[in-house]
């Protein structure tokens, strides 16, 4: 569970501060999967970096309710941030090897999430001879490794494929069921938030703030069938509609 | 590039000689450059030449060892500390604003006339270089690669070898290259200032019996071993610049 109450934050810029997240009150149950859309500069990246404790907050609280967990939240870039030294092989195995798993255990976990992930047959390459959409999916694959209870991901399928993407959100949704994870989503695509979440945030700007949040119904295994429920496409339409009002 | 280095190096020589040849001038001016190898074969079957070149190399050697070893530590410590950077600034810009042909006799008061003194001009030479080199690249560590060390929890240690040391092996190298000109040209005037062996000393005991040939024939040695010395870091430079770069 996350909790947050009169959570906000401002930078401070030169001649004033700009109120990035105006105090948002909000709670999101353990185990939700929450897709986050709004326009650009409504503060998604800000509300993320707050829960992960990258940024301090300038008022409020953030409270994660994740035990013990060393580490309690997995995060995705939004430019993916791999080391450029490492091999994709030691980029995802990189949270595995400083948490001091065993060699052999973390060998068999990022053979499948190189699997999962489709970068079979990179596993030596460097960061840089990736295409864009390859660095997010091993970005991805390294946020999963040490699995952790929290997963936030700003704008992950950004530079993916359109195929690969839907390939990946069926992937992530699977892992979702199979864990129950709290995963944290941000995405430009209402469709995707839509087809993803179990709940919907919709952020507007200046000052960004919490617009709305939408509980989403569709039943769960969710796939092809999904995409052809009226109610999916109602959801969208009323996202799609939340979004311009927020222009 | 090497083809047309080695042409470029035909010709000059060419027109020495031919210009030696055609104005006649006198040996104690130019000598022609058959003079001059004759007396660099004459230097190394009688004066043991290859003796005085392993000798310079020495102390090149442990002295930019020691600057290189002394500028990453003093780095490390600074970084870790501002306020050691902020004591110790004084001293090594007195140092490293000093001309060295002015420290060099100091040197040789304090140390004799053995390499000691060489080793520690050279030494002196090359810190300031490595150390600058070193800190800024621990300074200016992607931000979002701390983004990610913080995220995983990484302990200060982890931190260290997994991100902050690679960041700063490119800014560290490149350092390092520039170094190795100040070092050969430090050992040198060490050498020139009071020494009984080195190529220096060979040098300056040429110049006191007007012998020309020599005096030209040991700056085209100590030219070529500072090239060669360049060349390996600015080799190095160039693997780190590849590997650990971003991009
Ligand atoms: N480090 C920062 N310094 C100053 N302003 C920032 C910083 N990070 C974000 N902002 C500002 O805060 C607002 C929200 O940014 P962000 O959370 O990145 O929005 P989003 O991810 O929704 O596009 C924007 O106006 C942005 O310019
Ligand atoms: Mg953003």
């Amino acid at each position: 569970m996350i909790t947050t109450s009169g959570l906000t934050k401002s930078f401070d810029l030169e001649g004033g501060s700009i109120l990035a997240l105006a105090p948002l009150d909000h709670r999101i149950e353990k185990g939700s999967f929450v897709s986050i859309v709004g326009p650009s500069g409504c503060g998604k990246s800000t509300f993320l970096r707050l829960i992960a404790g990258l940024e301090d907050a300038s008022g409020g609280t953030v409270k994660l309710d994740t035990g013990s967990a060393k580490r309690p939240v997995g995060f995705v870039f939004q430019d993916a941030v791999l080391l450029p030294w490492k091999t994709v092989r030691d980029n995802i195995r990189f949270p595995l090897d400083t948490a001091g798993v065993r060699r052999d255990e973390g060998n068999r976990i990022v053979g499948e999430l190189i699997d999962l992930v489709g970068l079979t047959g990179f596993e030596d390459a460097l960061p840089k001879q990736l295409s864009g959409g390859m660095r997010q999916r091993a970005a991805i694959a390294r946020a999963l490794s040490d699995d952790p209870p929290i997963l936030l991901m700003d704008e992950p399928f950004s530079a993916v494929d359109l195929l690969t993407r839907e390939t990946l959100n069926d992937e992530l949704l699977r892992i979702w069921q199979r864990t129950g994870k709290t995963i944290l989503l941000v995405t430009h695509s209402v469709e995707e938030a839509a087809y993803l979440g179990s709940e919907v945030m919709v952020m507007s700007p200046r000052p960004g703030r919490l617009k709305k949040t939408y509980t989403v119904d569709l039943p769960h295994p969710r796939g092809e069938a999904t995409k052809l429920d009226p109610a999916y496409h109602q959801l969208v339409a009323e996202l799609r509609q939340d979004m311009r009002e927020t222009e | 590039m090497l083809k047309r280095g080695i042409a470029g190096l035909v010709l000059i020589v060419a027109l020495w000689g031919g210009g030696v040849f055609l104005f006649n001038v006198p040996d104690y001016l130019l000598p022609s450059p058959a003079a001059v190898m004759a007396r660099m074969a004459f230097l190394y079957e009688n004066a043991n030449l290859l003796g005085h070149v392993y000798v310079t190399v020495m102390e090149i050697f442990w002295g930019f060892l020691l600057g290189f070893l002394a500028g990453i530590l003093a780095a490390l410590l600074f970084a870790r500390f501002p306020v050691s950077e902020r004591m110790s600034t004084p001293l090594i810009l007195l140092l490293q604003t000093a001309p060295k042909i002015a420290i060099a006799p100091l040197l040789l008061l304090w140390l004799g006339l053995g390499p000691a003194p060489k080793i520690v001009l050279v030494a002196i030479v090359t810190f300031f270089p490595v150390m600058t080199g070193m800190l800024s690249g621990l300074r200016f560590v992607n931000k979002s690669y701390l983004d990610l060390a913080r995220v995983l929890k990484l302990s200060p240690l982890q931190r260290f070898l997994h991100i902050e040391l690679p960041s700063a092996l490119p800014t560290l190298f490149a350092g390092a290259t520039v170094a190795t000109t100040l070092a050969m040209t430090a050992a040198v005037i060490g050498e020139l200032m009071g020494a009984n062996e080195g190529v220096g000393y060979l040098l300056s005991s040429g110049q006191e019996n007007a012998d020309t040939a020599t005096v030209i024939g040991m700056v085209l040695l100590l030219s070529l071993m500072g090239w060669s010395f360049y060349e390996l870091f600015e080799a190095l430079r160039r693997r780190m610049e590849a590997r650990f770069a971003e991009g």
